[in-house]
């Protein structure tokens, strides 16, 4: 059993993050562990998030900070648990890292970029671009090192990489660790994916040129993404006039997502700002079954969108897009419920709202328990926090993040007194 | 927009008809509480009308209990349960199986007697049904003294002749009594349908062109070619249609050769009409082979059926399946099991015939009307 409290969480986005800080900060040791060669999960691949639609960076730059600073705080990046075993108080943990190939040497100074003969699909970007095999995932990433993608950077690639940096920051060799941690409770805060698209037959998504994904939108409005902010659509990067949003793509669907993942009603009335924001004759049309924004600020903002009359909401599913004969434009089918007629429209880009599927239900971690729809549940003194129990917003994950730090706080103490 | 319904006077007050909704459910639309209009199935239905489209109304009728929006709706039949709404239903509702249940009930509405209608709609009855032809034919029999097999005289070479053991004339006595039952219910049910569906909307113009198309139109079932799901139900309808249709002709001729040249069954197996008979009766049993088993390989996907549509399904069976082996138990020579398979033949043509008005069987009359009335007045 360890002496101090030491608790371990696993997944290095906001949820995580807020419940390692929020641990340290009392004294408690906090290990992170991140799969992604960077901290800040999702919301570092959003271009403005709620409530205060600042860019993710202001959030996370704050928590980074607290990390940098507080000397609790210990995190892995490129890093997954294997598995947990033992109780409360006495937990053993077993950590796979992987390969950076980058110590820390790396200034990120981008000459191993430069010189990398190599690409990689950028999934930072969701596909939308390349990056080098040797590569920042984002300008602002944290750590700020690159990594070099050895499953991509293949025959001379590494020697020329390597031979690039005049930091000694390359090491080729680093092989896949495996660590083992003795902690006295757990956060499980291993987020959300988006849903698959490709699942949805009828919504052509990779089959019909200019259907995206509302997680994709995030990365072409944003001026850090595959066009530099700058929302054209994908087929011929013709700036987008008229879009739909089609909410519910996947979700509250027993085919598919069979919950409301809370955040997309919020999500495309966000992305109907960022694309009115830029261009001033723009159309966006929202197509729903129910538009849900529960909580006063966000029926504000609701409200607030409603008065553009460039905005139009038909009550609706899609159940149906197809490609326009002879343009790249797309055809999307719903019955407006109001008037009771079938319409279908014309737009230039689709973007589908497609729901949070928890990471538990790719992949479980065997230790963890997990509910039909692969959400985590709490077990003793292992607890979760954010979109990994439920789907909810920014400001609610580090609530509940929160809420999770001090669960985990008091598991240890408990633990302590036989209890 | 929600707004734009507020300032909308209201104009209906709706009262909502449970015990209607409380029928469907038992009916076999137990799914129907879980809609909650997303109008997915409109959408991914391939045979609505673009214009005021089904299914998801009709769910939101249902489920209010509106039983007169629903009953008088030629959008019921206009629907073919291709069942892709209920494979993509995201909450499993099941509409397909939900405008099946509507339909049941728009059958055992229009139908005189509907008493009939509810029996037939009712496993519990299922005996009480089949126990009028048992004694009709029995009684037949019993006044023959047909009721010990061995005395049934035989024909000329020996073998079995039906028409000895249950003669033809007391046969069609008893089934044009019972067609004469069925037509007239099917004409009083449909002059009452035709009324409530043209209530309020001026019917004018060239019915017959409308029938014509119609006809034509079921002819070649070119609706089902456009289920995505149930693809395979235009085969497997088509052979049951036209099986049937055979059949009809056979019989027409039968009665052609007994009472207009006085030749006596049974024919032999190269007589025109027998091969006909035989042909028909194999592609309806092969026909009816491939409607459960779409039925059953799409079940998931499609909803398992209801009573009613299985019953269907089985009197077919049991009529095609006892027709064929009353024919080769004759051919066969075997008495004790030939007579006993011919009397349950009749029975189940007698089930099928007699309560046709309120079975599936009358879905091709109902529907039929219902796509007549849309075309008339440009709906479809």
């Amino acid at each position: 059993m360890p002496d101090v409290n030491r608790i371990l969480v696993i997944g290095g986005g906001f949820s995580g993050l807020t419940t390692a800080v929020d641990a340290a900060e009392t004294g408690a040791e906090v290990i992170v562990i991140e799969k992604n060669p960077y901290l800040g999960g999702r919301v570092a691949q959003l271009n403005k998030y709620f409530p205060k639609l600042c860019p993710p960076i202001c959030g996370l730059e704050i928590n980074f900070r607290r990390i940098k600073t507080n000397p609790n705080i210990t995190f892995y990046t490129m890093a997954e648990v294997e598995s947990i075993a033992g109780g409360p108080g006495d937990y053993n943990v077993t950590v796979k890292v992987n390969p950076r190939h980058v110590n820390d040497n790396c200034v990120a100074c981008d000459a191993c970029a430069q010189a990398c003969p190599a690409e990689r699909p950028n999934e930072y970007n969701f596909g939308m671009d390349k990056t080098k095999a040797a590569f920042l995932p984002f300008n602002q990433a944290f750590p700020q090192k690159y990594v070099i993608d050895s499953a991509h950077c293949k025959g001379d690639c590494g020697k020329v990489c390597k031979e690039a940096c005049k930091y000694n920051a390359i090491d080729l060799d680093m092989k896949p660790e495996t660590i083992n941690l003795n902690v006295s409770s757990v956060v499980v805060a291993t987020g959300w994916n988006p849903y698959d698209a490709n699942k949805l037959d009828i919504l052509g998504f990779g089959s019909i040129k200019n259907v995206i994904t509302n997680m994709m939108m995030e990365r072409l409005a944003s001026p850090t993404g595959p066009t530099a902010g700058k929302i054209v659509r994908p087929s011929d990067g013709k700036p987008v006039q008229n879009i739909a949003f089609v909410q519910c793509a996947g979700s509250r669907d027993e085919n598919h997502l069979p919950f409301c993942s809370y955040v997309c009603c919020l999500a495309s009335l966000k992305q109907t700002t960022y694309i009115r924001e830029q261009n001033p004759e723009s159309k966006a049309t929202i197509f729903y079954i129910d538009i849900r924004t529960p909580g006063r600020w966000n029926e504000k903002f609701y409200s607030k969108v409603k008065e553009d009359p460039n905005v139009s909401f038909i009550k609706g599913k899609v159940a149906s897009i197809a490609q326009d004969e002879g343009s790249d434009d797309v055809v999307v089918t719903a019955e407006d419920m109001m008037t009771g007629n079938k319409v279908k429209m014309k737009f230039d880009m689709v973007v589908l709202a497609t729901g949070m599927e928890p990471s538990g239900a790719a992949k479980k971690i065997s230790g963890v328990n997990y509910n039909e729809n692969g959400f985590a549940l709490p077990n003793l003194g292992i607890h979760s926090a954010g979109c990994s129990k439920n789907p909810m917003d920014v400001a609610r994950s580090a609530q509940d993040a929160t809420g999770a730090a001090m669960k985990a706080i008091s598991t240890a103490k408990l633990a302590g007194q036989g209890r | 927009m929600p707004e734009q319904i507020m300032t909308q006077p209201i104009t209906q007050i709706i009262s909502p008809d449970l015990k209607f909704v409380k029928d469907i459910i038992a009916s076999g639309g137990e799914s129907l509480k879980k809609c909650y209009q997303c109008s997915t199935c409109t959408v991914v239905c391939n045979v609505t009308p673009d214009d005021k489209p089904f299914p998801r109304k009709e769910m939101m009728y249902a489920q209010w209990g509106m039983k007169d929006k629903l009953i008088s709706n030629p959008d019921i039949w206009l629907c073919h349960q291709c069942s892709d709404c209920t494979a993509y239903c995201p909450r499993g509702a099941k509409p397909g199986e939900v405008l099946g249940a509507i339909r049941k009930m728009a059958i055992a509405n229009y139908s005189v007697p509907g008493a009939l209608a509810k029996m037939v709609g009712n496993s519990k009855y299922l005996l009480m049904l089949f126990a009028v032809p048992i004694v009709i034919f029995f009684a037949i029999i019993a006044s023959l003294g047909n009721l010990s097999l061995s005395s049934i005289p035989r024909g000329e070479d020996g073998g079995i002749v039906y028409s000895k053991f249950i003669p033809v004339p007391a046969i069609d006595t008893v089934f044009i009594a019972a067609a004469t039952f069925a037509a007239i219910s099917f004409v009083l049910g449909i002059k009452k349908y035709w009324a409530d569906m043209s209530a309020g909307i001026s019917v004018q113009g060239n019915l017959m062109g409308s029938i014509k198309a119609t006809i034509t139109e079921i002819l070649a079932h070119k609706r089902f070619e456009k289920c995505n799901v149930t693809k395979d139900r235009k085969t497997a309808h088509l052979l049951v249609f036209y099986a049937f249709a055979g059949l009809a002709i056979t019989t027409t001729w039968a009665i052609v050769y007994l009472y207009g040249f006085h030749y006596d069954s049974p024919y032999p197996l190269y007589d025109p009409l027998k091969l006909l008979g035989n042909a028909s009766a194999l592609a309806l049993l092969y026909g009816i082979t491939l409607v459960t088993g779409n039925r059953l390989k799409n079940a998931e996907k499609a909803g398992k059926g209801s009573y009613f549509d299985w019953l269907f399904i089985a009197v077919i069976y049991a009529i095609v399946v006892t027709g064929i082996l009353s024919e080769l138990l004759r051919l066969a020579n075997i008495a004790i099991l030939a007579y006993p398979t011919y009397f349950a033949h009749l029975v189940f043509v007698f089930f099928l015939f007699a309560y046709a008005p309120f079975s599936k069987m009358a879905h091709m009359v109902y529907r039929a009307t219902a796509m007549v009335f849309a075309r008339h007045t440009k709906r479809d």
